[in-house]
């Protein structure tokens, strides 16, 4: 058995469409309960059983990140406060923080959409998972460990850090899954070589869950080499819950986003228009199972595209294309756009640099410069100065032949960049600090 | 056959001082250095010590870029001239180095000079045919009179 709902995973179009608009009149009808649809639908006469077919979504207003935090914190509530059971919130570092509200109903289906996730990435209830990763109000804390739950593996709450004690964890269990930031697995790796262990040898890992962070296709590839097991991309935000909202089949060739759930639309950022099918854009989200905070055509900020075709793991799901970057991520220097990901997806194809790195974009003599720090991986450092002056050759050249603006490349000692716990920081823009 | 050891270092306050001091918590001895600095803000630190693997061996737990090179160590005389002569026979030995650097052992009578080269073998193979004298390994080291 390869699905975890089977009947819902491989509807046809029709009838993701059919549902969809029926769930989308019903979300319309619970969301007149929040101070803000209530006023928002009033302005523009949207009732319940406004939308005939899918594609007249669009007769619906957005909704922005601002919007959430304007109506700070309750105006986006549709039940009584006691029918919340919990909720998780972004660090508002500027102005309010996002908070999403949750019912006992809200977490219920939340936590399937998890379970259906891992299980669609091979994850079985005999497996051991090991969820390492922040807890508290961080989504992929307690968005995986009821998904795991729900699944019936072996929950490990790991929590995040602590290299140490993950890897006796991992080995005191026999954890066979687990789930992590992809950067944060690079110095797990590193911890693992000190230790003088070897993940492949040493463990039992056959699967991991890497997101929360944008990342490369080779930096997957390197991650399933250094540790010997298969890595699927996921994909959530908190205002869609969190994790659960795309996930990888074992194909890996794209992330199934569960459109019984939501709504998705891929809109272009300037004009707000759907683009063609297959063309990036602004991800904008619909849910269609919430309760407690439904959220109408969200902007996510998130720059990704469908992949065209059909994927042959029978899913009809359509597929997103791993998210390049976000809409608030591009900077532009020199007159060309440019997002981190393009960056991170030439270094990783050379194999001397190492997989940490800081962009840093600085106004040097009136000009805007784009300098990028690389380590150099130890075991390629040869003590032959000539060697490494190619290679920042090498480096330069090849991103500005990905990005059109020609670096400066800055080799650092291994270990010297910032290193944080959650999110790795790889952009610094000190434009903006003046 | 001598060793060095090369480091990466950047070009900032106190990451010499951060190398020189794990040395000397690890014991070991720094007989001569030279530092070769890129433009890019980034260099390579080269060092002859006591006991190169350990130091080698200890940069590398305090998670510096270290490794060691094999380099030739040849004897010099200490008066005017000495290294000129020196240098005049690796070359007729047609031996083009990359980075060289000197040390005196007992002023006044021999010094030595370590060249670091592409090619070691073959650069051990000419200086004998040239018949200059190689350095012992402990001398090199500082552990020949213990
Ligand atoms: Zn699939």
């Amino acid at each position: 058995m390869i699905f975890w709902e089977k009947d819902i995973e491989t509807l046809q179009r029709s009838g993701i469409h059919k549902l969809q608009v029926e769930k989308l009149n019903q979300t319309i009808t619970i969301a007149q309960n929040s101070l803000y649809y209530d006023k928002l639908f009033k302005q523009k006469g949207i009732k319940p059983g406004t939308i005939k077919n899918i594609e007249e979504i669009t007769k619906l207003p957005f909704t922005t990140k601002q919007d959430l935090r304007d109506h700070f914190p309750y105006g986006f509530l549709t039940v009584d406060r006691r029918d919340v059971v919990r909720l998780h919130s972004s660090s508002g570092t500027t102005g309010n923080p996002t908070v999403i509200f949750h019912t006992a109903s809200d977490l219920k289906n939340w936590a399937n959409l998890v379970a259906r996730s891992l299980f669609t990435a091979g994850i079985r209830d005999t497996d051991v998972f090991q969820n390492i990763c922040g807890y508290g109000l961080f989504t992929g804390g307690l968005g995986f460990q009821y998904g795991i739950e729900r699944l019936g593996c072996l929950s490990i709450p790991a929590g995040a850090g602590n290299s140490l004690r993950q890897i006796k964890l991992m080995q005191d269990y026999g954890t066979t899954a687990a789930h992590a930031i992809p950067s944060y697995l690079n110095r797990l790796y590193d911890v693992f070589k000190e230790l003088n262990l070897d993940p492949k040898r040493d463990t039992q890992l056959h699967t991991f869950v890497i997101g929360a962070e944008p990342h490369t296709e080779e930096q997957r590839r390197r991650i399933e080499e250094m540790f010997g097991v298969k890595a699927y991309n996921s994909f959530g935000l908190s205002e869609m819950n969190g994790p659960g909202v795309a996930f990888e089949c074992t194909f890996q060739n794209g992330l199934h986003i569960w459109e019984d759930a939501f709504i998705v639309e891929i809109v272009d950022p300037e004009t707000l228009e759907p683009v063609p099918h297959g063309e990036v854009g602004e991800l904008v989200m619909t849910t269609l199972d919430r309760i407690a905070m439904p959220l109408i055509r969200y902007r996510t900020r998130d720059l990704t595209r469908f992949l065209p075709g059909d994927c042959p793991c029978g899913r009809t799901h359509y597929r997103l294309d791993r998210i390049t970057g976000r809409t608030d991520d591009m900077f532009i220097v020199k007159g060309c756009n440019i997002f981190p990901m393009q960056i991170e997806g030439v270094l990783m194809k050379i194999p001397e640099a190492g997989s940490n790195y800081l962009i840093t974009i600085e106004n040097i003599n009136d000009n805007d410069e784009l300098i990028i720090q690389v380590e150099v991986k130890r075991e390629w450092f040869s003590g032959d100065l000539a060697k490494l002056d190619n290679l920042t050759r090498l480096m330069a050249h090849k991103v500005r032949d990905e990005v059109l603006v020609k670096p400066i490349i800055k080799l650092v000692e291994p270990g010297s960049l910032p290193q944080s716990e959650g999110k790795a920081v790889r952009v610094i823009d000190k434009r903006k600090i003046l | 056959m001598a060793f060095q050891v090369s480091v990466f270092l950047e070009n900032k306050i106190g990451h010499l001082e951060r190398i020189t001091s794990v040395l000397r918590a690890a014991g070991i001895n720094i007989r001569a250095m030279t530092l070769s600095h890129s433009t890019q803000g980034w260099g390579i630190l080269n060092l002859i010590v006591s006991n190169p693997q350990l130091a080698c061996e200890t940069l590398s737990d305090n998670k510096f870029s270290a490794t060691l090179r094999e380099i030739a160590v040849i004897e010099m005389e200490d008066h005017p001239g000495g290294l000129d002569d020196l240098l005049k026979k690796i070359a007729a030995a047609e031996i083009n180095f990359t980075n060289a650097y000197g040390r005196i052992v007992s002023p006044g009578k021999t010094a030595y000079l370590a060249i670091d080269v592409e090619d070691i073998g073959n650069c051990l193979e000419k200086l004998k045919r040239a018949g200059l004298k190689l350095i012992p390994d402990n001398d090199v080291y500082g552990n020949g009179n213990h």
